[in-house]
Formats: C-alpha cells, structure tokens, sequence
C-alpha cells in the first residue's frame, strides 16, 4: 500500500496536476473571513479623492481591492454601516477613514447651489495675456497679468447640506471570481432618444451601443428597447462591472468625433474613415517620450495611440494641407500653419501640430494624442488612459445616430436572487456525490470512486481558477459550461475505466495499450465538442459566447490535465 | 425460480427484437424527429416562434415601485406568480448607494393587465400607491432581434465541423452523418417536447439546448469507435459492450439531474435540469436505435459488397 501511495505522489502527472491545483487556488484566493467594505468607484474632486483615497484600476483583481476597515474608529462591517455613516455627516466635519493599506483624513464639504439672480455686478478679474516686449535688444513674447473689470451676472450660492465625500462602495469580495450581471445585479439606466426613432434606426442605435460598450470592455450587459404607456421611447440597459461616470461617457454621449483642418472635416469617427485603431501596447499608451509632467496642482499625463485612415479620408487631409503655409517654432521643428483640431461632440479635445512633411501628403497612418489630469501622478495616468479609451472607442464605432439623455439610474439586484450561488453549489455537490455513489454500486470499488471524485472536483478547482486569472465573469451561461465540462468529465473517466478494466478479460496486459484505447475515444469526443463549440464562440451573442469558452476551457483542462492522471491512478491502484 | 426463468427469456427475448429487428426499429427515431418537427413548424405557423419565451426573452411590463421599505422579493414573486399563474414573473430589489430605493416587477403580462398587476402588487405589499408612486415601461426582448438567426447559423456550422473532425476520425462519411443527425435529433426532439409542457425558456434554457450536443457527442463516439475501431467479438457484442459503458454514463448523468431537480430551489437550475433530464432519455433512443441502426446499416452493405466482389473474383 505504501508503495502505492509512493508511486502516486511520485508520478509527473499527479505532480502536474497538484501544481495546476495550486496554481488555481493561488488564482482564486479565496478569503472567507474578509472584513470591511470594498471600494469601487471615487469621484473625482471629491473630499475622498482630495484626501489621496485612489480610484481602483479596473484591472486591480477583487481581492486587492482597497478595503474600508474602520471610520473614526468604529468598524464598517457591511455597506449599510457606510451608508449610514456617510449620510449622517456635519459640514467641515474631519472623517477618519482606515483601510487595510493606510489612513485618511477626508473633510466633509458644504455643498451649494449657484442660482443666477436678475442683475449683473462689477467684477475685478485677472487675465494673461501674451505681449511682445524688447528685452535686451530682442523681441520676445512674454506673459503678463493684467487686471480687468468686467459685468457679470449676479449669482447666489445656496448651501444644500453636506456633499457627497465621494466614495461607492460594495461588499468585499471573498475570491477573485468575478460574478456575473445574473448572479451580481448591476447598474441599470434608462436612457431616452431625443427624437423618437422608427424600429429599424432604434435597431442601428442599439446595435452600435452595444458595440460601443464591447469595445470599451463592458461585455456582460443587456440591451432592450422599452417604452411607457405615453408612448415615450426608451432603452434600456444593464450592465455588470460599471461605474456611473462610464456609462455618462458612454451611452449619453452620442459621441460625433471629427478631426478638422481649419474649417475642413478631413475625417470623423467609425469604419467610414477609419481602418484601424491601435489598442495594443506597442503603439498606444502613455507617450514614453513625453512622460508626465507636474502642472499647477497636479499631474498631466498624455496619451497617444495610432490610427489608419482610408485613402479617401488621407487624400482629403492631403488637400486641406496643400496649401498651408510652413511656421518654424521656436523649439525646434517646422510645423504648417493650421493644427489638425479634433473635436469630440464639438468641443475641442486637443490640437495637433502636422510637421511640414506631411503637406499635401495622403498619409494613412496618423498619431493621435491627447491627455489625463490628476491630483496623484497615478491618478492622471488612469485619467489618460481612460480619456484614450473613450476616444479609441469612438474612433472605432463612430457615434451614435442621436444623442441619448439620461433618465434614472440604479443598482439591481441579480435576477436569480442572493441565495442562488449557495444553493447552485450544494445541488451540485449532491449531484457529485450522486455519481460516486453510483460508479461505486457498479464497479465495487473504492479505488474507482475516489479518484473520480477527485478528479472531477480538481477540475472544477482548475477551471474557476482560470476564471478568476483571466477575470472571466462567471454568470449563468458559464455555469452551463461548467456543469458540461465536470459532466462529459465524468463520462470520459467512465470511459477510461472501462476501457483499463475490459482490458484484463481481453487478455491485453500492456496498460498502456489499455489507456490508449479509451483516450482514443476521449480525444475524438473532445474535438467534436471543441469544433461545436468553436463557431458559438464567434456568434457575437454573449450568452454563448460565455458558455462556449467555458465549455472549451473546461474540457481542454480535463483532457490534458486531469483525465490522464485518473488513468494513472486507476493503473497504480488496480494493477496487479 | 420459474419467473426468473421467464424474466431471463423476456429479456433475452428483447435482446434478440433488437439484434434482428433493428430496421424497424429505425422507425421510432425518424418518427420522433418528423413529429418534432412538425410540432415546431406548427409552433412557428401559430405563434411565430420556435419556444416559449420568459419574460426576459419576450419582454413585458415593468413596474418600478419606488418605496424604501423592506421587502422579501422571494415571498412577493412567489405570490404574484400564484395570482397570474399562466405568466412568467419576476422581482428584484433596486438600490443606491447602499440602502434599498424600491423594487421592480417584470411580468409577460399585456398592457390591459397592467392594472391587475399593480392591484396585486398593492394586495400582496400592502402598500397604498397612487399613479404618481409607480412607473409602468413596457420592456421589449433582451436578445437582439438576429439572435435566433445566429444561433442557428452557428448550429449549422458547429454540426458541419463535428461532421468534419468525426470524418477524418473514422475515414467514412455514415459516422460524421450519424452524429451529426443524433446531435440534430436530440436538440429538436427535446425542444418539442419542451414545447408541450409549456415550459417558458429563459437564456439559461437556451444553453441547455446546447448543452445536450455536449452529451450526445460522448454516446455517439463511444459506440462509433468500438464499432467500426475494434476487431474483437462480434459487431453485436462490440454494440452491447459499448451500450454497457454508454448507459453507465447516461445513467449517472440521470441520477445527477434528478438528485439536482429534488434539491435545486431555483427555478433556472430546475429548467437547465428539466431540459437537460428530457434530453438525455432522447439521447438514449438517438444513441442506441438511431445510431445503432444506421451503423449496422452500414456495415451490412459493406458486407455485401465484399461478398459481392469476392464472388466475383472467383
């Protein structure tokens, strides 16, 4: 026997599989005795990002998300305690706030109205203003302050209370699987078209914001139209995993992108004018070359990223350059006269100087660049590549046919209910047992059972864990293709015994004959499955795609993995 | 002593049905799949759709309630369910930072019965709502409108790949064609009768429509490998060693389900779990007399062309 067992812990396979397993509950890290709130989302300009509290980076995994342990020393154990402390505060009140990385000192700030009176009063302000002047013999250009008096409307500010110190909060995850709309709830808004849309334009509009939201990452959501009984058109949409200032950017934005020299359009955004945009991290990003720089308060970090145009958007940008006139500046470079302006729903986003090369050029390839601002360095960086990514996302979709305003917003509860996840997971537990017992009853033998058990619960050790690396929301459809992966898992294993066992009556002693035979018949099932589920994957719906990947995955763990360490437990513990 | 006699030749009697009579018993499959299919066509004739939709796939009312009370939104749905017992209904919380701010009702009700449904939702909250206290939007389908048209398309041509990989397995076209067909069946036939208990599908019911191609492929394979693979036995004894692994597994899969159907609170578990449970005894007959039948099929008139040409040689 323990020779057996040597021979088992011994084995590459088994050692294989441990590492795996490992490996996987590293990945998921599960914290069942986690305390204090986990913090999602802070407002910029708010008391909480003035006391240094930093957004979350989308990427951060959920576990490491910064936690709130304590306020003015009395424990925050649940969301509720949060809420309850957040909307009992005083004006200029000072707020203690420890989380597991440090502590903040937040002051609560007065939050007013500004309401515009009926009269105009005199007002002294300050303005810069570029003078050219002789200094020692040269004419430079210098800025110089000079004060100003001007009429402006009469306002009055109305205090409204305390403002919002800025923090969202949830409760803190326990493992870094990331739930599902179904199993999580998420953000639900209402949105209404500012003109009423025929079917087939609402079908265009809602076809292009939900290619809008799949670009910008934000894949677990519903889209459906919607109306009242006025007849009012709206849309509406769930999303998983959003914060409110996205779905702004997002979805309220129509998002008309237009790059112009002088008055000339030479392009806009979508495929029209634009063949690709970069998103990888060769050529886009922060800028190296530049770098970020302090200004004034803060952080400014800029961004650039490049896009191809079509020939006919470079030959138009070629005739608007042509005849320009060439600037030398002062730093070094010549630059035409007119900048390649780009505006994002008609407000100018930046200016882009074009270098004397490209006049009346049909170049293809252009840089684009902008930038992020921030209190923190860090905090400028997110706000640049955030900025990139709304712009990347315009750029790619091009805007949505109307401009959509937004009418509420809220936090839904998942559709399965609190209780699902606990339940789902004993009901599967019992089904497991289910299986083992009866394997049992049909071969009589524990050496059988066992590992099967084993087995199949690595596997799904195994593919949560590769779940929780590649922050794979686990909804519904993926516990489809759980299920499909464990079950077919525990069909191949069936497979394999019969298979090492018949072999002894058929007189074949070679075990490795034996366990070839039945992976012969494992493998060809699992193509098949691989090649079905191959084309759901690309389907574009999003329901299956989730359940086609975690069906492939699942599988692929098994085949490779899992399945030949049970044909290797099985020959340890049966061969004679 | 003699009724385990008879019981042996009751069996064996079966056994020798199914051995020689496997053409007619080809019947039963084709049957089922042609009455399938009708019973679709006639579903989409009547009601231009394939299914039963919930109210997440088909759309209906939704009324928003917002009032910052406390409400078990289990006990609200399962009673508003009893009240419109034909209709699909669902309830969840609404929140703002942090503390409840209302709850929603989504049900498949039509706008006449809007009414109805805020009465009971008074009734069964005990709330009093004016119509300033509630809003009503009728929601349309959370699936695109093309959802259907590419979910079939993608079928179309996840079957032809597996008909591909199965052909290149086995180097004969009637395997690919065999699993291809049960993969087919089992789907079509199960949605059928899926249709006739009036099961309302939700996504989770989509998936388990596709789930099935996942058990179906493993009984298929199995049995196709011993069969046209193996040398040992004869083809009847390599058909019933394959069906004594294949119904091993069908059998454990079963016990699951049902285990899981006893003990699963949620109703989405409980329709995966219907669906998937209908499908597998599908399977068995697609498996086990489809199958079977077409691959003896098979190898009879290969058979009878060796003979032919051997005879010829001679």
């Amino acid at each position: 026997m323990n020779n057996k067992i040597k021979k088992i812990i011994t084995n590459v396979r088994v050692i294989i599989l441990l590492v795996f397993l490992v490996l996987a509950v590293v990945s998921i890290s599960p914290r069942p005795f986690v305390d204090g709130v986990a913090i999602g989302n802070v407002l910029t300009n708010s008391s909480a990002s003035i006391a240094g509290i930093q957004q979350p980076s989308p990427g951060t995994r959920p576990v490491s998300r910064e936690r709130i342990l304590e306020i003015n020393n009395k424990p925050v154990e649940n969301v509720e305690d949060y809420y309850n402390f957040a909307d009992n505060l005083e004006i200029n009140q000072s707020i203690q706030v420890k989380t597991n990385k440090r502590l903040y000192i937040l002051t609560a700030k007065e939050e007013f109205d500004v309401i515009e009176l009926n009269e105009t009063e005199q007002k002294e302000i300050e303005e810069i203003v570029k003078v050219n002047k002789t200094i020692n013999g040269t004419l430079t250009e210098v800025n110089e302050t000079i004060k100003k008096i001007v009429r402006v409307q009469k306002t009055k500010r109305i205090s409204k209370g305390v403002e919002d110190v800025g923090l969202r909060v949830f409760e803190a995850s326990k493992t870094n699987i990331r739930k599902g709309l179904d199993l999580q709830g998420g953000t639900r808004v209402l949105l209404q078209p500012e003109q009423i849309l025929n079917p087939s334009d609402l079908g265009t509009l809602m076809d292009n914001m939900q290619e809008r939201l799949n670009v910008y990452g934000l894949t677990d959501l519903i889209l459906r139209d919607a109306s009242d009984l006025s007849g009012n058109q709206y849309i509406l949409v769930e999303i998983a995993g959003a914060n409110e200032n996205e779905i702004r950017d997002l979805l309220a934005k129509e998002g008309k992108f237009e790059a112009k020299v002088g008055n000339i359009t030479v392009f806009s955004g979508g495929r029209k004018d634009i063949t690709f945009v970069c998103r990888s991290a060769d050529c886009a990003g922060i800028d190296p070359h530049q770098g970020c720089s302090q200004s004034g308060g803060g952080f400014v970090c800029p961004f650039r990223f490049t896009i191809a145009l079509t020939l006919e958007a470079a030959q138009r940008q070629a005739d608007a350059t042509r005849d320009l006139s060439v600037i030398q500046h002062p730093q070094g470079g010549a630059y035409l006269s007119e900048p390649l302006r780009l505006f994002l729903d008609d407000t100018e986003v930046d200016q882009l100087n074009i270098a004397e090369s490209l006049r009346g050029e049909a170049s293809t390839n252009i840089q684009i660049s902008g930038s992020g601002v921030g209190a923190s360095q860090q905090e400028a960086v997110f706000d640049a590549l955030n900025n990139m990514k709304s712009l990347q996302t315009v750029l790619i979709t091009g805007s949505l046919p109307v401009k959509l305003n937004l009418v509420k917003i809220d936090v839904v509860s998942p559709i399965l209910g609190e209780e699902f996840l606990k339940n789902a997971l004993f009901v599967g537990l019992l089904a497991l047992v289910s299986i083992v017992v009866i394997i049992f009853i049909r071969y009589r033998k524990l050496e059988v059972a066992i590992p099967m058990l084993f087995i199949s619960v690595s596997e799904l050790i195994i593919l949560l864990g590769v779940a929780a690396l590649i922050g794979w929301n686990i909804d519904l459809a993926a516990i489809a293709g759980i299920i499909i992966a464990i079950g077919t898992g525990v069909d191949h294993q069936i497979v394999i015994t019969d298979e090492t066992l018949k072999g002894e009556s058929r007189m074949i002693f070679n075990w490795r004959e034996r366990i070839k035979s039945a992976f012969f018949i494992i493998m060809a099932a699992y193509f098949t499955l691989f090649v079905a589920m191959l084309p759901l994957v690309f389907a574009g719906a999003g329901l299956l795609k989730g359940f086609a990947i975690t069906t492939i995955i699942g599988a692929s763990i098994g085949v490779f993995i899992s399945r030949p360490v049970y044909a290797k437990l099985l020959e340890i513990l049966l061969r004679e | 002593m003699e009724e385990e006699v008879e019981k042996k030749d009751r069996l064996s009697g079966i056994k020798h049905f199914y051995e020689k009579q496997y053409k007619k018993l080809l019947i039963i499959p084709f049957a089922l799949l042609f009455i399938a299919i009708l019973l679709i066509g006639l579903k989409y004739a009547t009601t231009g759709d394939f299914i039963n939709r919930d109210v997440s796939l088909k759309g209906g009312v939704t009324v928003t309630v917002p009032v910052e009370i406390n409400i078990d939104v289990l006990s609200l749905e399962g009673s508003l369910r009893a009240d419109f017992p034909g209709n699909d209904i669902n309830v969840r919380l609404l929140s703002k930072l942090g503390g409840q701010v209302g709850f929603i009702v989504e049900a498949d009700v039509i706008q006449d019965e809007a009414n109805l449904l805020i009465e009971k939702i008074q009734q069964r909250t005990n709330l009093k709502l004016s119509e300033k206290d509630y809003t009503i939007e009728i929601i349309g389908s959370s699936l695109g409108a093309s959802f259907f048209r590419e979910i079939i398309i993608a079928l179309l041509i996840a079957f032809l790949f597996m008909g591909l990989v199965v052909f290149i397995y086995f180097r004969t076209f009637v395997p690919s064609v065999a699993v291809i067909l049960a993969a087919l069946s089992d789907i079509v036939v199960t949605l059928a009768i899926v249709n006739l208990l009036g099961f309302k599908l939700s996504s989770a019911g989509i998936a388990a429509f596709l789930m099935l191609i996942g058990y179906s492929v493993d009984t298929d394979i199995l049995l196709s490998t011993r069969v046209l693979k193996r040398r040992e036995g004869t083809i009847m004894e390599r058909i019933f060693g394959a069906a004594k692994t294949g119904l091993t597994m069908s059998l454990t899969t079963i016990v699951a389900i049902t285990v899981a159907l006893f003990f699963a609170q949620s109703e989405v578990i409980r329709q995966i779990m219907s669906i998937l449970l209908i499908g597998l005894f599908v399977d068995l007959i697609n498996t086990w007399i489809q199958n079977v039948g077409l691959l003896r099929l098979y190898l009879e008139r290969k058979e009878k062309k060796q003979n032919y040409n051997k005879s010829n040689e001679q």
